[in-house]
């Protein structure tokens, strides 16, 4: 019997291990399709094809569906020569999206089969995500919009517990308080110390009135107060640090510049050419953005905040083409410099080298932008004080640099010693 | 050798009348009622307790509230779609041409807000006259209609251009004229779309017509020499040139041209190599160029003729009837001139400005003996500028008159204005049927139309120009069009029924025509600007036409002149034929001469208005031939030759706009139309006005009391010794410091300014005004003197009698004539100063030094005291008394949010209460600094240019770095004639001035 019983266990294992064997092989096959397949899909084709959406050419999900595979690998490979064939499909689909797709001749086979398996795995797999993924979308919209209300609800409670437990505490204390008198044998009259208090308190009162000393300590107290009160804030009048406007697009500098690393530049191109930095124009958005939908996040659907640059733009995404109603957006300005300050970016940009940080703060952490330096004369004189001057490789200065050296003999040389600091720099 | 030479400002100097002594006293006009304070009754007025502490609760309440400011929102709207070639915050240059000149537009974030010469067009024009300048406020103008107008009432295109082909189909069917009206046309494009008109429309004809006419050099020409054309003037080729009342640098042709030829045998350069050219001018009101000349003779305008004839015989020895005999002094003249002629033949020119066919005639006899055609006078490469007949206009009213005309069409022309014979022309227009213009506004003419197709500006347009033979301009747009308007030519190709886009047109006019043969593209052009064709070799003429009908015709016409008070019609630099009219850059420029803003005037010998009983501020009324009568002020004008009175033209519009309307009186009615051309010599009867008037005057606004500030020599004197006048000789000055010495290192900004080269026409204020946002304050306030301009030409007379200077100030009582006058003009700004007294005066270090040897002026630390203004002793501060820009009581132009458009985002605007000054343009400075850096590369000399000195077309003002040896500005400061005003009292200005020269044998 153990020879049978072995030999069943041995049948079963290798049963099992070649299920095993198979189902791994397969699956191994299969990931590996797949995977080759999205790295190439990436590669090649998301400058014009989306999954679920539309770009400058169809959304490719359910492809496998509508085309047959072989027609499918002519047309990736060179589909202008179809629709010259006068193939009925290719034909079709070129007047519909009226672009001409890159042949792709350089691909092979296996490549194409990758593609396709990679387009027909996630296909298949988007749809339950994204209802999921919608479902938790409105749930979470639906919060944010009950943020605010929420908020003052808990704010009042927690104002009403807090009071609630003062109230209770202060009779614990006066209920502790009778006991210790109590201990110390002073017994009190309760009816007594309900009236009583109230003309002590006066009579301590007057008592206190009439030290002088005490008074006059508290009056200087009180004056000094005010007084720094009032100098500090009128220091900082116009002075609008920390200044967080609400924006007409919740644009995330924390997203963009943090997470995604985007230059600063790549959008504020002004910075280092021009005098304003300037806030970017929508169509730089639309590099991105016209592909960048943060559809993940919201179900599939278009990002609302993304929207309002479709909006601005008149831009459909269904068609991908613009409309004639564009409307600008109306960004809320955050640093004003008064009329009379003439101010450069790329002065201190270019030339100078100045980190944008170094005045605009650590923007790449910013969720909503705000006011960092305090922009006053005093913030841009200090600074003139201190920072040396750019003049490495910089010919311009070689002369300058020169005279001062002769003055200075190797000390080092600031902004204000070239200048910096006279009114007419800034101020015509 | 010193001269002994006195300068005046004006007259009131000359004869210290009481308003000149006191006003001279004080920095400001109106002193401040210190003293209705602080005498006794002030003192011992009482403020009541509560009125006070009601004050006190007040202003305490008030700053309370003013400080509890929230952050104010400002919004900050980007590109949707940014255009490739824009960045916020740097201009962008587009080259056009106004005018047929080349210019290039200085446009900020799509808007233009600069007209500067075109440097590639370099040789035909390196600055910008005046009315150049100002053209960019032009398109800002709030007066111009928004849309097209059918009977008065505003319309969409589609319903007048319906109207407007009906009309011109039943004009056409009945055989009707049609006739397009127009001032010069020199664009090839404008002459195409005209043709293909004509096509469609066989009866239409194109008449040319401005309102001031040279058709009577064009017919002379004709005459003299078979081509009817302007000729263009060399004259820089020119030794001696001899104008007999044309105003050649100034209104004449082509006067910012002629400046730059006339300069180049004037300025410092050529006479560092020992020459200069000799100019004689006879004429009879005081014109630009009379005060530049070095001889000027003044005579009528009846005795023009005459003297061109003793001209003429002294040069041929012919011995032609008429020759002048009324006035000794220019017979005299005109002998001597003629040896100079003779020596100088073949570079010499003789010009005459009258527009009278028998004087240009015999002026092209003249101009034939001495050679000059050819050499100084270009038949071949004719000027394109003025192609208008006064014949076919007054033809076109006579048969519109006779009820021929069934559509006419105006294009920038506006008749019922500047036409003399008002009646017949508004006879003519009433029969007939249909009437369009193009013009931008409802102007004089536009409100008695049919139809109103608003034409664009020039900066919003396509198109082109050819001022002069083989010369080619482009125009084209640097800012979307403003209101629904269209281009006068886009709608004759579309009344023509030609679909065409006006872009196409021109473009494939130039493809075509003008560039076919070159390997120059269309966007090649766009790039320089220009398509020069050069120059075809000149070649001489023979004058063979026998002079007796000519001598004949001019004894007549001066016959006809000389009776009653010979009036000369004249062009105001400024407003020249008054299409500027609304242009309040223009209106506020000081007129050269007279110094005169925003008005036109009689202006009239002193001694003269003597005998006729006129006085300083009286009026008078000038009583033209045909009846028509103005009432003008009077103004006393040294040099105005006696029995004469200029009047300018180009005022007096009704219809222009809120700065323009109603400034002045119109003249042109006075003149008259005598051998088919339109004569601005005329005369009338003049009776003394009811009422007085003051001027707006700038003239002796900022006096400098009599101080040797002018220097000036003769060539002769010049010859032997370079410093001869500049005062430089064996004076070195023992300079003092009350300060520690300070280093300039880096650069050390400073300007040399050539008193021969300015010839004081005013362009580089307009330049100054626009680039540095400088308000324009109106007539009262001028009269108040407070206008703002940052820089100003000093217009300084030297009076000369019985062959002597005059110094004394009670002197001019015994002179029988004033007109013996010659001018110096001296350009003055803030002289930033080593030793600023305006600097050590300043309670609040509004104004301090920079290192770079600029006088900074910190508008929002200055908080008005005025000191620095009162211990300047070159008067060049400027207090703002209002918010100009922002206040309802000077709503001349800048008081909406469109116009302000026109300023400059680089510089502030200055509020109420704040100084200002000349900054040497430091928005420049930097900005070329920057530029310099970001290209890490040393500065070099002339990457920076100041605004007046871009517009200059003499090169009169050259800026620079005088820490560079080899700087154009250093190397004008090596010169011997360079002079620094004041430097007695130790101020150590950084702008010198050249010692003026003049052409003659003594300086006496």
């Amino acid at each position: 019997m153990r020879n049978i019983s072995s030999f069943f266990r041995s049948v079963v294992k290798a049963l099992a291990f070649i299920t095993v064997f198979s189902l791994g092989v397969t699956t191994f096959a299969q990931a590996q399709d797949v995977k080759a397949g999205e790295a190439l899909f990436k590669a090649n084709c998301t400058t014009c094809h989306k999954l679920n959406a539309r770009l400058v050419g169809p959304a490719l999900a359910g492809v496998n569906d509508r085309h047959d595979a072989e027609w499918l690998h002519k047309w990736i490979k060179n589909s202008q020569a179809m629709v010259q064939a006068g193939d009925e499909k290719a034909v079709a689909l070129f007047n519909e999206y009226k672009s001409v797709m890159t042949p792709f001749p350089t691909l092979k086979d296996d490549d194409i089969t990758n593609i396709l398996a990679y387009i027909k795995a996630e296909g298949d797999k988007k749809p339950d995500a994204a209802a999921g993924g919608a479902g938790g979308a409105t749930g979470a919209a639906a919060a944010n919009d009950n943020v605010s209300s929420f908020m003052l609800v808990g704010l009042i409670v927690v104002i009403a517990l807090a009071f609630l437990v003062i109230v209770v505490l202060n009779r614990v204390i006066r209920t502790l308080e009778k006991v210790i008198l109590k201990n110390k044998d002073l017994k009190v009259d309760d009816e007594e110390e309900d009236g009583k208090p109230g003309k002590d308190y006066a009579g301590r009162l007057k008592k206190l009135a009439k030290n002088k000393k005490l008074v006059f300590f508290a009056v200087l107290m009180v004056g000094g107060l005010l007084t720094s009160l009032g100098w500090k804030d009128l220091w900082n009048v116009g002075v609008h640090t920390n200044y967080q406007p609400v924006q007409p697009i919740k644009f995330s500098h924390q997203l963009h510049a943090g997470v995604n690393q985007i230059e600063c530049q790549y959008c504020h191109s002004g910075a280092f050419k021009s005098k304003n930095a300037s806030i970017p124009s929508a169509n730089i958005c639309m590099n991105c953005h016209k592909g960048v939908t943060g559809s993940e996040q919201y179900g599939g659907e278009t990002s609302p905040e993304i929207a309002k640059i479709y909006r601005a733009l008149d831009w459909d995404p269904k068609t991908q083409a613009y409309g004639n109603n564009p409307k600008p957006i109306e960004w809320v300005r955050i640093h004003n410099l008064p009329d009379f300050a003439y101010f450069n970016h790329s002065q201190h940009v270019s030339v100078a080298g100045v980190k944008c940080q170094t005045c605009h703060g650590p923007v790449e952490t910013m969720e909503t932008v705000y006011q960092y330096s305090p922009l006053t004369m005093k913030w841009c004189v200090n600074c003139h004080q201190v920072t040396e001057v750019n003049h490495k490789d910089n010919a311009y200065y070689d002369q300058l640099i020169a005279a001062h050296d002769k003055l200075k003999k190797g000390e080092k040389v600031t902004a204000a010693m070239l200048g910096g600091l006279e009114c007419g720099k800034c101020h015509y | 050798m010193d001269s002994n030479k006195k300068y005046w400002k004006g007259l009131e100097e000359l004869q210290q009348t009481p308003a000149f002594v006191d006003n001279s006293k004080s920095e400001f006009a109106e002193s401040l009622p210190i003293e209705n304070v602080l005498n006794e009754a002030g003192l011992s007025t009482k403020t009541p307790r509560r009125d006070f502490l009601k004050a006190l609760g007040f202003g305490l309440g008030a700053v309370t509230l003013a400080a509890c400011n929230r952050t104010p929102v400002h919004k900050a709207v980007p590109y949707l779609i940014k255009p490739e070639e824009v960045t916020p915050g740097i201009p962008n240059y587009y080259t056009s041409s106004y005018k047929g000149q080349s210019v290039l537009v200085k446009t900020r974030e799509g808007r233009p807000i600069l007209i500067e010469a075109n440097p590639a067009a370099k040789g035909l024009n390196c600055g910008t006259d005046a009315a150049t300048q100002a053209s960019v406020l032009d398109l800002y103008d709030m007066t111009k209609l928004k849309g097209p107008i059918l009977k008065g009432k505003e319309t969409e295109w589609e319903d007048l251009d319906k109207q407007v082909i009906s009309s011109l189909t039943s004009a056409a069917a009945s055989g009707k004229q049609i006739r397009i009206v127009s001032s010069t046309i020199n664009s090839p494009s404008t002459l195409a779309a005209i043709a293909k008109f004509t096509e469609k429309y066989p009866t239409t004809k194109l008449i040319q017509v401005d309102a001031v006419s040279y058709a009577g050099i064009i017919k002379a020409n004709e005459n003299s020499f078979g081509k009817a054309v302007l000729p263009h003037y060399r004259f820089d080729k020119a030794d001696v040139i001899v104008s007999v009342a044309a105003d050649f640098i100034g209104t004449w042709l082509s006067g910012e041209e002629a400046t730059q030829q006339y300069i180049s045998n004037r300025n410092y350069k050529t006479l560092e190599t020992g020459k200069m050219s000799r100019h004689i001018q006879f004429e009879a009101g005081l014109s630009l160029t009379g005060t530049n000349a070095d001889v000027r003779v003044a005579i009528k305008p009846s005795e023009e003729g005459p003297l061109l004839i003793a001209l003429y015989n002294e040069l041929t020895g012919a011995s032609l009837s008429g020759a002048i005999s009324t006035n000794a002094k220019a017979q005299t003249a005109v002998k001597l001139v003629a040896k100079e002629l003779l020596q100088a033949k073949g570079r010499a020119v003789v010009v005459a400005g009258a527009n009278d066919v028998a004087i240009q005639t015999l002026t092209n006899a003249i101009n034939a003996a001495l050679g000059s055609y050819g050499a100084t006078i270009d038949l071949d490469n004719a000027s394109y500028q003025y192609k208008g007949s006064d014949e076919a206009f007054s033809q076109f009213l006579q048969e519109a008159g006779r009820g021929e005309v069934g559509v006419a069409f105006f294009l920038n022309t506006n008749p019922l204005y500047d036409y003399y014979d008002q009646k017949q022309a508004e006879d003519a227009f009433s029969k007939i049927k249909f009437k369009v213009s193009f013009a931008d506004r409802e102007d004089e003419t536009a409100v008695k139309v049919e139809a109103i197709a608003p034409d664009r500006n020039y900066l919003e347009s396509w198109g082109d120009g050819n001022a002069l033979e083989g010369y080619y301009t482009i125009v084209q747009p640097t800012i979307n069009p403003v209101f629904n308007t269209r281009q006068a030519e886009q709608s004759l190709l579309l009344w023509a029924g030609d679909q065409s886009d006006y872009y196409d047109f021109v473009k494939n006019i130039w493809e075509t025509q003008i560039l076919a043969g070159t390997t120059k593209t269309w966007k090649d052009v766009l790039q320089t600007g220009i398509e020069y064709k050069g120059e075809k070799p000149a070649t001489a003429y023979n004058f063979a036409l026998a002079l007796n009908d000519v001598t004949a015709s001019i004894a007549a016409r001066s016959k006809e002149l000389a009776k009653d008070v010979e009036v000369q019609l004249y062009e105001s630099i400024a407003l020249r034929d008054g299409k500027q009219g609304n242009n309040a850059y223009l209106q506020e420029l000081p007129d050269p001469v007279s110094k005169v803003t925003w008005d036109n005037y009689v202006a009239i010998n002193p001694k003269f208005a003597e005998k006729l009983g006129l006085e300083e501020n009286s009026t008078v009324e000038v009583a033209g031939e045909n009846g028509y009568k103005i009432t003008l002020p009077v103004l006393m004008q040294p040099g105005q030759a006696m029995g004469t009175v200029s009047v300018a033209i180009g005022y007096g519009r009704t219809k222009v706009g809120k700065a323009g309307d109603n400034v002045g009186k119109n003249a042109y009615p006075l003149a008259k139309v005598t051998n088919g051309t339109i004569q601005f010599n005329t005369t009338a009867k003049l009776t003394k006005g009811g009422q007085s008037y003051e001027l707006a005057q700038t003239q002796t606004h900022h006096t400098i009391e009599g101080r040797n500030i002018i220097r000036e020599t003769s060539f002769a004197d010049y010859k032997k010794d370079a410093s001869s006048g500049s005062g430089n000789k064996g004076k070195e000055h023992k300079t003092y410091d009350l300060w520690d010495k300070y280093e300039q290192p880096g650069h050390k900004w400073v300007m040399a300014i050539d008193l021969n080269a300015c010839t004081g026409c005013g362009s580089c204020i307009v330049a100054c005004n626009i680039e540095n946002n400088i308000p324009v304050v109106g007539r009262d306030e001028v009269r108040r003197r407070r206008e703002m301009h940052w820089m100003r030409i000093d217009r300084y007379y030297t009076i000369e009698a019985e062959g002597r200077g005059v110094t004394e100030e009670g002197e001019i009582k015994h002179l029988d004539n004033l007109e013996n006058v010659s001018v110096v003009h001296q350009p003055m700004m803030c002289q930033h100063c080593s030793h600023a007294p305006c600097e050590t005066v300043c309670p609040v270090l509004a104004t301090v030094h920079s290192s770079e040897g600029l006088n900074s002026m910190a508008y929002n630390r200055c908080f008005g005291t005025r000191y620095c203004a009162n211990n300047c002793p070159y008067k060049v501060r400027r207090f703002n008394w209002f918010n100009y820009w922002n206040d309802s009581r000077f709503d001349n132009y800048l008081n909406n949010e469109f116009t302000q458009l026109v300023l400059n985002p680089d510089v502030v605007s200055r509020s109420r209460g704040v100084m200002e000054k000349c900054s040497m343009c430091v928005q420049r400075i930097q900005a070329g600094k920057l530029q310099a850096k970001m290209e890490k590369r040393v500065l070099k000399d002339g990457d920076i240019k100041l605004a007046c000195g871009s517009a200059c077309s003499a090169n009169a003002i050259i800026f620079g770095d005088a820490n560079d040896p080899e700087s154009e500005v250093s190397k004008a400061l090596r010169n011997e004639r360079v002079y620094y005003v004041l430097e007695e009292i130790n101020v150590q200005p950084g702008i010198g001035y050249m010692t003026k020269v003049r052409n003659t044998t003594t300086n006496a």
